[in-house]
């Protein structure tokens, strides 16, 4: 506890006596960290959206003007089992011209003066959220439905889904491949800034050397000084998150809320929070451990 | 105490700044390493304080082979030791007590053996009236007081010095020196490297002569 309390005292010391180009490692790895939080941050809500949208997700089976009641039976149980369905709505002909006019009301009076109804009926299929990840039972339902009895045509949703999902997934990846570059950008300025404080230190670093003190209490308050400098800075990569956020939020996310489909824009999770700390931390101490690892 | 067998430093370019080297200084005793510049006293000196190996030979101090000890070893013997150099290496930033405190602070002492053993170190060398003070604040020979006292608030066996009065007069050499012969009589082996043999006349103890790193004479 006492060489805790050692460590700390020398390395906010240390982060006083140096404090510009502490600021410096402080910012760099506040920039790291909110670039990090960000990208967190708008991939949950990217998640969302995507979740939201793969909820709407929907299969149409169009039927035979002549199917039996056997075969539409026979079609209802083929979905059911394979349990990528989460609601299943049979349409009529009658339904279908319905929602037609109910759609575009401009036309409606048009279908009125047909002879016969154009319009199929239909089995509606709303995907299951987990369809989104078992896309081969979709695929081979949707293979196996047209070569059934009294179906017409069947359309689903998956090809943009994908899409959207590989997108989401290569968006991902630039932002972790950022993420990690400023990483080693925020270590390596963390290393030059407790470096530089070794130096400072070097009289006294020499007197701990040659009067046998232990290696942690030599070494200790540079590991110390990388931590606190790494906690500084993800608490203010936090805070700017916060409050870009909020402004986000507030300001002109809400018309593209809209247009996304979401209501509400959410922050960070606790345990991003607490992952963005440590890690700050841990960078820090990476930064702190490459110089310690010198002073022999 | 110490031995030296046959004990070689070679740095870069076959330059020796020992060369078989053989010396023994008895446990208790008080001797002067004396010599040009250049003789290999400070190389010796290193040596001792395991801040370096040698190339040849054996150094051994406590019945302990320097050159094999492990970090941890050496850290453990360092405990052993009290030094004092020429340029003081007193930190500016702290004041004379925490600058004496230093060593039993970081050796892990409890708090009030840190004060009481610093306090009576202090009053030893006659600065306990300064112990406020910064090292700026005080003159070359408090300076080497305070570095003196440094070096003895761990109760060390050995005390090593390295041109301890380069930066004095020589009155206040005498009296650093007259400081050295009241450690020894207690029972501390010192070893004093000096270029002043005048110095070492007036103290009157064993002195080795070294060039070119090797003992050219035993006074």
């Amino acid at each position: 506890m006492r060489a805790l309390r050692y460590f700390l005292h020398e390395a906010t010391e240390s982060l006083l006596r140096s404090w510009r180009s502490a600021a410096l490692a402080v910012l760099t790895i506040a920039a790291g960290l909110f670039v990090l939080g960000f990208f967190l941050m708008v991939n949950s809500n990217l998640q969302r959206v995507v979740g939201r949208w793969s909820e709407s997700a929907e299969m149409s089976v169009f039927l035979k003007d002549d199917i039996t009641e056997e075969q539409l039976r026979s079609l209802e149980a083929e979905i059911d089992t394979t349990g990528v369905a989460k609601e299943r709505t049979h349409l009529s002909k009658a339904d279908a011209v319905a929602r037609f006019r109910e759609d575009f009301p401009d036309l409606a009076a048009s279908t009125e003066r047909l002879e016969r109804n154009p319009f199929p009926a239909s089995l509606e299929v709303r995907l299951a959220p987990t369809a989104r990840d078992s896309a081969h039972a979709v695929d081979t339902l949707a293979a196996k439905l047209p070569t059934m009895a009294g179906v017409a045509d069947v359309r689903y949703d998956r090809r943009w889904l994908s899409r959207l999902g590989s997108a989401v997934g290569f968006i991902r990846t630039i932002g972790l491949v950022i993420v990690l570059l400023l990483g080693i950008a925020a270590a390596l300025t963390v290393a030059n800034v407790v470096r530089l404080a070794a130096y400072a230190r070097r009289d006294e670093i020499e007197i701990m050397q040659l009067v046998g003190a232990p290696f942690a209490f030599i070494r200790g308050p540079f590991i110390a000084e990388g931590v606190l400098q790494g906690g500084i800075g993800a608490l203010l990569a936090i805070v700017s998150l916060w409050v870009v956020f909020l402004t986000g939020r507030g300001w002109y996310a809400r018309q593209a809320l809209e247009g996304l489909g979401l209501t509400t824009l959410i922050f960070l999770p606790i345990s991003a929070i607490a992952a963005l700390l440590v890690g700050g931390m841990l960078l820090g101490c990476l930064g702190g451990l490459i110089v310690a690892r010198t002073v022999r | 105490m110490i031995e030296a067998h046959n004990l070689s430093k070679l740095y870069g370019r076959g330059v020796y700044a020992l060369r078989d080297l053989s010396l023994r200084v008895d446990k208790g005793e008080f001797v002067f390493l004396t010599g040009p510049s250049g003789a290999g006293k400070s190389t010796l000196l290193r040596l001792l304080l395991r801040r370096d190996v040698p190339t040849d030979g054996q150094l051994v101090v406590g019945g302990r082979d320097l050159a094999t000890l492990t970090a941890a070893e050496v850290q453990a013997y360092r405990r052993s030791l009290g030094f004092v150099f020429q340029d003081f290496k007193l930190l500016p930033s702290k004041t004379v007590l925490e600058n004496v405190a230093f060593v039993p602070h970081v050796l892990g002492m409890p708090v009030s053996q840190q004060q009481r053993r610093t306090f009576q170190v202090l009053k030893w060398v006659g600065l306990q009236h300064r112990m406020n003070a910064y090292p700026m604040e005080l003159s070359g020979g408090e300076q080497q007081r305070i570095a003196i006292a440094r070096a003895l608030v761990n109760d060390p066996m050995i005390i090593l010095a390295d041109e301890p009065t380069g930066n004095l007069d020589p009155d206040l050499s005498l009296e650093i020196m007259n400081l050295f012969r009241e450690i020894n009589a207690r029972g501390t082996t010192v070893l004093v490297a000096t270029h002043d043999r005048e110095l070492i006349r007036r103290v009157g103890r064993r002195a080795l002569t070294l060039d070119h790193g090797r003992i050219v004479e035993v006074n």
